[in-house]
């Protein structure tokens, strides 16, 4: 009695998630075949949508800016995780100041931005009366650092957090073993320690890249793609065409383009950090 | 070498925590410093950013819509806490839907703005309430943290409770509720900050004066003055400061529950 009936618990789930997740998932397909307001009653385009996209110029920049991004953001971002966790490890301190780093991940996005805004704004910002601070709301290098220091900033908790899962996995005895045989710190780090952190490594590559790919959140609440279009980013030239501009075909095929992208990305990363073995 | 790495932690941990000491000083700064631009000169206590914030009347201005953002995202955690509880029980208890939940885990549900706009419009649901609660109603990452805590419970004593006669009510609310409390609010805690944080989607689906969450007020008046930053940063410490504390309740529990998740 009763093993069976037990499926019925998963039904509010399932079907919840298959109406507003899956659904949807699988509905962008035909939404990105339309020419459509949200307002307007929709026309079927067929793949025009798509053709228009491959010739924009303004998807092609906004796809540069966002490897450009991608590429500034994850290189010091899994960089820092393996320094932060390495120098945390086994310190008293490990669990406070994990306990801090993992903060900026959950606090209200919009309270943070603000703080960041009111700290670092060149103009009026509390830091500007004290050093200059670099014009981001004129140069749109600047501005990327900015997105980039604060998407730090909000993860550097998570990315610690897999690689140190990762380093206390590693026996203590390799170690002391590879010292034994006269392995000086640098040694062990780098034929013991690196190769065995390898797949944290990889999964926050991954995961890094498929949140550079998408993500839009902090462009929104810092710079809104400015200075000049220069951190419009494809997560949020997606919000602006498809919002904005009210081109939602357009936008939900460019949600297609994006999930191919990452899918590309995601694949090729696992694949090269794997076999590089 | 050891030197350097206390250097390098503390230095990360002084500006990570920075943007919130500075959130905390901006918020009692007096509207005079501000005004003169000597900030750090004249060290001065006030709470009149606070008294700026609730001018456009209760329900409207900044304290309706902590109340509302609080109330909103309460009642979507405590409903993805049920959906999940139930659906990790069902896969407990022999049910194959595990693979249709991890699938479901690598969506990136911040991509589907489009066609979950176009869903709410041919539901006739966009712009009500229902926007911003029925999308949330259950999440595969809940249903697998506690399926996770769930796989823990020894099945001889689910086997020995059903022998005593204990059907599934009594299972779930006498034996699995109290045994999963951890769990239960670790995920609530991030489930809680999951929804609290959605930044662009409420604002697209629910864009109406008494739908606006907190986030969006917030936005909205670092729009319209991002020069005026002590009622921005009392804004800012209001909305963010239940976060903090629910957090540091739980800290332990919640960055126990990542690491068990990083080696699942």
């Amino acid at each position: 009695m009763g093993r069976n009936n037990a499926f019925w618990f998963a039904l509010p789930a399932v079907a919840s998630l298959g109406l507003f997740l899956l659904y949807p998932f699988l509905d962008v397909l035909r939404f990105s075949t339309w020419d459509w307001s949200g307002l307007s009653e929709p026309r079927v385009v067929g793949l025009e949508n798509y053709r228009d996209i491959l010739r924009d110029p303004d998807f092609y920049n906004s796809l540069r800016i966002t490897l450009v991004f991608g590429v500034m953001t994850l290189v010091p971002f899994v960089v820092l995780s393996i320094l932060l966790a390495l120098a945390l490890d086994g310190q008293p301190y490990e669990r406070p100041i994990k306990a801090l780093l993992f903060l900026p991940g959950l606090v209200t996005l919009g309270g943070a931005a603000v703080a960041w805004y009111t700290l670092f704004s060149p103009e009026y910002g509390a830091l500007a009366s004290l050093i200059p601070v670099p014009r981001w709301d004129q140069s749109p290098f600047w501005a990327l650092v900015l997105i980039m220091l604060f998407t730090i900033w909000r993860h550097i908790g998570y990315g610690v957090l897999v690689v140190s899962a990762r380093l206390k996995a590693i026996p203590k005895t390799l170690l002391e073993a590879a010292a034994v045989d006269g392995a000086t710190p640098a040694q062990s780090f780098r034929f013991i320690t690196l190769p065995l952190l390898r797949p944290a490594i990889t999964f926050l590559v991954v995961i890094g890249t498929v949140l550079t790919l998408q993500g839009y959140t902090a462009v929104f609440l810092l710079t809104r793609g400015g200075p000049f279009g220069g951190t419009e980013v494809l997560g949020y030239y997606l919000y602006k065409t498809g919002f904005e501009a009210g081109r939602l075909g357009y936008a939900a095929a460019l949600t297609v383009i994006i999930l191919l992208l990452t899918l590309a990305f995601a694949l090729a990363q696992a694949r090269l950090l794997r076999e590089e073995k | 070498m050891r030197w350097l790495g206390h250097l390098l932690v503390w230095t990360v941990a002084f500006l990570v925590a920075l943007p919130f000491i500075w959130m905390a000083y901006a918020a009692f700064i007096p509207p005079e410093a501000v005004f003169s631009g000597n900030i750090f000169g004249q060290l001065g206590f006030s709470l009149a950013n606070f008294e700026v914030l609730g001018r456009e009347g209760f329900w409207e201005g900044f304290w309706g819509r902590l109340l509302f953002s609080v109330l909103l995202t309460g009642s979507v955690t405590l409903l993805q806490l049920t959906t999940g509880f139930l659906a990790a029980y069902a896969l407990k208890e022999g049910a194959r839907l595990l693979p249709f939940f991890l699938v479901l885990l690598a969506i990136p549900v911040e991509l589907l703005l489009v066609p979950l706009y176009g869903l709410l419009v041919g539901l006739k649901i966009l712009d009500t309430i229902w926007a911003l609660v029925l999308p949330f109603a259950a999440s595969p990452f809940i249903v697998y943290l506690l399926f996770q805590g769930m796989r823990t419970v020894p099945e001889e004593l689910l086997e020995a409770a059903r022998i005593d006669g204990a059907g599934h009510r009594v299972l779930l609310t006498h034996i699995l509720l109290p045994l999963l409390r951890p769990q239960l609010i670790a995920a609530g805690v991030l489930a809680f900050a999951a929804h609290w944080n959605l930044v662009l989607y409420p604002r697209i689906v629910a864009g109406s004066k008494e739908l606006k969450t907190v986030q969006t007020w917030i936005t909205d008046l670092q729009r319209q003055n991002p020069a005026d930053w002590g009622p921005l940063s009392a804004a800012a410490l209001a909305a963010t400061l239940p976060l903090v504390i629910i957090y540091l309740l739980y800290e332990r529990r919640i960055v126990e529950t990542f690491e068990e998740g990083l080696k699942g």
